[in-house]
């Protein structure tokens, strides 16, 4: 006891002797100054080596874009340049076909003026022409048949009205009937409207 | 109002039978339509003789007597349209010193008030 008294103020300096503080620079070692029955750790940085390294991002980008640039560099089969030119000549070629060649040559054209020069001939027209007027015929006939059928409808209308009327007008109410006749028929009629719900 | 009916009630008005009467009385004024029934009163004023007029005058609920005041206002009316009125104040002066309702009484009494002013 007397030898740790002894030890401790010698071997304890104030920056390590407080085991409270907080300061990740004063030590690694979390367990460094803890004593288990008085003997103290012997792999007191045994951690060390596990410190977080800290990371350029910046040059973990141009890495990347490098990366990037590798790879499309790869995929490109063709070299820039030759594929400039071939474009390049692509153009021109165009140009010199367009500026050569008369309108009238291009096929495409050739084909339209054939067809505004050739007359159409198509069977089918003289077809629907005979059809129409075939049409036309059994029209006409329809007609005539609708109008003797609406004659004949009128005369059977004009008959059946004449007969009404005639029949109205033996049946007319008139001073000239009976009083029985009178009293018939009014009471036909209360019977009439009584059955109807009509009084 | 039915037409048929209205035909009808003109030719009983027209007819010179008296049996003419009976039927509109029997058939128009016991009508449950107050249409038919005005227009009979009328038609029994129309006809201006002793029998029609009796009917719309003495009797209880039919023409100047009649519940509905239409129908007793125009048969009033028509009654004071009447050219020739000796019958009908013969029947009311009648009406007024022998009928035994005394509601029919006044009635009569009524009209023949509105006769002698108009």
């Amino acid at each position: 006891m007397a030898k740790i008294i002894k030890v401790a103020p010698a071997t304890h300096t104030p920056s390590v002797a407080n085991p409270f503080r907080t300061s990740r620079n004063s030590t690694t070692n979390p367990f460094k100054y803890s004593n288990f029955e008085g003997n103290t750790l012997q792999f007191a940085d045994v951690f060390e080596g596990f410190e977080p390294k800290k990371v350029n991002k910046l040059k973990m980008i141009a890495s990347s874009v490098a990366g990037s640039m590798n790879k499309i560099k790869s995929s490109i089969t063709e070299p820039i340049a030759q594929f400039v030119g071939r474009v390049r000549s692509g153009i021109s070629s165009a140009w010199d076909y367009a500026k050569n060649t008369n309108i009238s040559d291009i096929g495409a054209v050739k084909a339209i003026n054939n067809i505004m020069n050739t007359p159409i001939e198509i069977p089918a027209i003289s077809a629907i022409g005979n059809s129409i007027s075939g049409m036309k015929e059994k029209i006409a006939s329809g007609i005539g048949s609708i109008g003797h059928n609406i004659l004949g409808l009128g005369d059977d209308i004009n008959q059946r009205w004449s007969m009404v009327v005639s029949r109205f007008n033996s049946d007319k109410i008139s001073s000239d009937m009976s009083v029985s006749e009178l009293e018939g028929l009014w009471k036909a009629e209360i019977a009439a409207c009584e059955a109807g719900g009509n009084i | 109002m039915n037409r048929n009916i209205v035909e009808i009630i003109d030719a009983l008005t027209a007819h010179q039978d008296s049996d003419s009467i009976r039927v509109l009385e029997e058939l128009g004024t016991n009508s449950p339509d107050n249409d038919v029934r005005e227009y009979t009163s009328r038609a029994l004023v129309k006809k201006n003789v002793h029998d029609s007029l009796k009917v719309v005058i003495i009797n209880q609920g039919k023409g100047i007597n009649d519940l509905s005041p239409s129908v007793a206002m125009s048969t009033i009316n028509e009654i004071l349209a009447l050219k020739d009125k000796g019958e009908v104040i013969r029947i009311l002066d009648d009406t007024i010193n022998m009928h035994s309702d005394e509601t029919v009484k006044e009635n009569a009494r009524s009209v023949k008030s509105l006769l002698a002013l108009s």
